[in-house]
């Protein structure tokens, strides 16, 4: 049954799933934004063990990863095919350093015995336990929607290269597109939350 | 004539009977027909209600006299929890916008289908995956959960049982809602047939709109929160633990900040079914069509700034506790401007009772009751006696069983001879609604005064002084479950040896009446345009 | 394939977009050295809009939300979920700032 195959609607409903994922990660801001008004300097200590310019790093990349994504769609309604998946690539890649540089700060994390529930951290004053713990949901979570946005774009790619997106249909490409920004959005707002707090 | 169908009505095969790429059982279960997807949502649905109403025996079983009687208590506090979790997560959540949102809505706006077909399959999938994934917990892990369906920490942090499975099917489950809540959304802005425009919208449609909403934006909540309840039984992030600083309180904002607004997804399809029902049977358009359309659009919005009211004695403040009640009492009044306005209908209209009107002048009947209890507990004062009482037992049973469960029953009656092309014998709902209406009362009606005399909820022995209303009680769940089998077993029997339906049985004006019974695959042989509004009956 | 008659889709040449990409950039330069100042309780809040801000460039630019004319429920999302989130963090603080 094809009469309902409408591009409009499909874009609708993927602005719907995102209200839903802005609810999901609000609920985590609720709770950040409580610890954090009934522990303003544990949060602030904590904070400055974070490595800020990495996070701004971090930042940077997704910035640009959003750029690449939106020249990419942009390259497929002009029929560019080539450079579409040229952009689409680069955002794969920036995408894949977000992560990786992630892993990173994880580990060193988790080198230095600051991890949730480890003995280290719970020598701690509360509001830095805390801290920890809401660094670990929300950056994890991202990192989550992040590695499901690569493979997501990765499918992407497949079906431009099979020519089963092009300019006459490129609402799944604009739809990847609306998620992937939206995952950027959730880190311009972690990234001060969490490395910023002065 | 309500709407025109351009062009001719050709007889079609129904949709039980039309092919698809797979046949028999993958025809059923891998198929995208939302008529399909109703009736699987159908068959799985009752299922759960009938595991969830055994559940519901054997609890009344046990408490028929103080101390053991058949189980012990571990086992109690099992079986509480598993018949909250089935019945909300799995029976009433998805219940009516499931079955005969998925089935009626596209035909009651003139489309052949809802905007995402295939999700919608996915839909009822996700369904059965997390409905299964409760059920495992049920046999792994510590065994079932005991910690009563809404899950506080920090008991349920520390309780040895499969607290982590069980969560985890729950979390699963709540894609399933928001999907259907995109896809309704979606579907009523996107697909209405020319003509059809928002206040030609039958309120049922209304009230699924609404619905969908909720769906969407709260249910995100409660996903978060028990996946931090999981994560913290796994990795013990502290977020709600008070040796790691954390607040339990704030569990409760997060749990509440869902499962309010959930019961108003519980109600107002029911709501919905009920304005479908009343024009009907009363051969009267609607009183208030606008007020009734507008009042489930604020009953979703207000009624998701409510939930502290189930926190007044948690601990929160004074401050929230008096803003929360406040606004309690303001949702109330979109609620009473339906029934006021379904009772408006009602006057002076041409009133034949047929069975589902029986339920639905049950379901004003019982709702008010519950609403009314509701008032009590949204006073503080009166709370403070009240909360984690059996009144509270008694109220949502009022509301969630006498409202939505009456108008469930009233919307299976309504719609058989649509969607099964037979009619129900219809001597055997009267007697069976006699049953179930006793029974429903001398069930749930001394849990108010047991309430009201101290009795707490959840409680596996009780004082002697409370003996005779349990008693009472008990002997109440008897005569309702026989009322069900009544019930059930009549409707059955029609699915099987039920008369020939025609087209429209009940002379109603909307869209899913004016096609075949049972539909065909399509729909319509030719999108309906759309030119009255959807209850405009003639005067007599 | 249908082609949807009311959605004129305009593209944005490349140069829009890069532009908005720069002044992301700079946003971000912003929000670092801000960090950096002595702000008090302003502090936090400054961060948050400028959060605001840049995501404000994304959705209306990279998203396209300031060219979906046509549908009426677009302009309306984004609004509407940020006023219930504030609801939702507000009435908790009624809770958790007056116990």
């Amino acid at each position: 049954m094809n009469g309902n195959k409408d591009d409009t609607s499909s874009k609708i409903g993927m602005w719907l799933f995102i209200l839903s994922e802005i609810i999901l990660f609000g609920g985590l801001f609720i709770l950040y934004a409580v610890y954090r008004f009934k522990n303003p300097s544990a949060f602030h200590l904590a904070a400055e063990e974070l490595n800020r310019p990495f996070g701004t790093i971090n930042t940077l990349i997704l910035i640009t990863s959003s750029l690449t994504m939106a020249l990419s769609i942009s390259c497929v309604q002009k029929g560019n095919r080539r450079s579409s998946l040229v952009f689409l690539l680069a955002t794969l890649l920036l995408g894949f350093v977000f992560l990786a540089n992630k892993y990173f700060e994880w580990a060193g994390k988790i080198h230095h015995e600051i991890y949730p529930d480890s003995p280290r951290l719970l020598e701690r004053n509360k509001g830095e336990i805390l801290f920890y713990g809401l660094y670990y949901s929300m950056t994890g979570l991202h990192g989550l929607h992040v590695l499901v946005g690569l493979g997501v774009l990765l499918f992407m790619g497949i079906l431009i290269t099979k020519r089963k997106i092009d300019e006459t249909n490129f609402a799944p490409l604009e739809n990847s597109g609306l998620y992937w920004h939206l995952v950027d959005i959730i880190w311009i707002f972690l990234f001060p939350l969490f490395y910023l707090i002065p | 004539m309500p709407s025109e169908i351009s062009g001719e009505v050709r007889p079609e095969a129904s949709f039980f009977k039309s092919k698809g790429r797979f046949h028999g059982i993958p025809g059923w279960i891998f198929s995208t027909d939302h008529k399909r997807i109703g009736i699987l949502y159908l068959i799985s649905i009752l299922l759960f209600f009938f595991t969830g109403v055994s559940l519901g025996f054997l609890m009344r079983l046990e408490l028929i006299a103080p101390g053991p009687t058949i189980m012990k208590p571990q086992t109690y506090n099992a079986l509480f929890t598993l018949h909250g979790v089935i019945m909300i997560f799995l029976f009433v959540i998805p219940g009516i916008p499931s079955i005969f949102g998925n089935f009626f809505m596209p035909i009651q706006i003139g489309a052949r289908d809802v905007a995402f077909p295939r999700i919608n399959l996915l839909s009822w999938w996700i369904y059965i995956v997390g409905a299964a994934l409760v059920i495992l917990s049920l046999f792994t892990g510590g065994g079932p959960v005991d910690t009563g369906w809404t899950f506080y920490v920090p008991y349920s942090l520390r309780t040895t049982v499969n607290v982590p499975l069980a969560v985890f099917g729950v979390f699963i489950l709540g894609f399933s809602s928001i999907l259907t809540g995109i896809n309704f959304v979606t579907t009523i802005h996107r697909l209405r047939s020319p003509g059809m425009n928002w206040f030609r919208l039958p309120l049922f449609v209304w009230s699924l709109y609404a619905t969908a909403w909720v769906q969407i934006l709260v249910t995100p909540v409660v996903g978060i929160t028990l996946l931090l309840t999981l994560l913290e039984r796994l990795v013990g992030v502290g977020i709600f633990d008070p040796a790691k600083g954390g607040d339990p309180i704030l569990y409760q904002h997060l749990f509440w900040i869902y499962s309010h607004p959930a019961v108003y997804i519980m109600i107002l399809p029911a709501m919905g079914v009920i304005s479908e029902i009343i024009p009907v049977f009363a051969r009267r358009t609607i009183f208030g069509y606008k007020a009734i359309a507008f009042s489930s659009l604020a009953i979703a919005s207000v009624g998701s700034l409510v939930w502290g009211h189930h926190m007044f004695v948690s601990g929160q403040s004074d401050l929230a506790s008096l803003i929360f009640s406040l606004l309690t009492f303001l949702v109330a009044v979109p609620s009473a401007i339906k029934v006021f306005n379904w009772v408006a209908t009602l006057y002076k209209g041409s009133i034949e009772v047929k069975p589902p009107l029986l339920f639905g002048l049950t379901f004003i009947f019982l709702f008010s009751i519950g609403g009314l209890t509701g008032l009590f507990q949204g006073a503080l004062a009166t709370d403070v006696h009240l909360h984690d009482t059996y009144w509270v037992v008694g109220h949502f049973h009022y509301i969630i069983f006498g409202g939505t469960g009456f108008a469930l029953f009233g919307a299976l009656h309504y719609w058989f001879p649509k969607m099964f092309g037979k009619m129900v014998q219809n001597t055997i709902p009267y007697l069976s609604w006699g049953f179930l209406f006793v029974g429903f009362n001398i069930l749930y009606f001394p849990m108010l005064i047991l309430g009201w005399e101290g009795m707490p909820r959840r409680y596996y022995d009780y004082l002697a002084q409370f003996h005779t209303l349990q008693l009472t009680s008990t002997i109440g769940s008897w005569i309702l479950i026989a009322g069900l089998i009544l019930m059930f077993g009549n409707l059955f029997y029609s699915l099987l040896k039920g008369e020939r339906a025609g087209e429209n049985p009940w002379g109603s004006a909307t869209l899913e009446w004016q096609i075949p019974s049972p539909p065909p695959k399509e729909n319509f042989e030719k999108i309906p345009v759309v030119k009255k509004g959807p209850y405009e009956y003639e005067r007599e | 394939m249908e082609k949807n008659k009311e959605e004129k889709f305009s593209f944005l040449d490349h140069r829009t977009y890069v532009l908005v990409w720069l002044v992301l950039i700079a946003l971000t330069g912003i929000t670092v050295s801000v960090a950096g100042m002595n702000l008090g309780r302003w502090s936090i809040s400054i961060a948050l809009v400028i959060a605001a801000i840049k995501s404000g460039f994304v959705l209306n630019y990279f998203m396209h939300l300031k060219y979906e004319k046509g549908i009426r429920l677009f302009k309306w999302m984004i609004p509407g979920i940020l006023a219930l989130l504030v609801l939702l963090i507000g009435l908790t603080f009624f809770d958790v700032a007056f116990r």
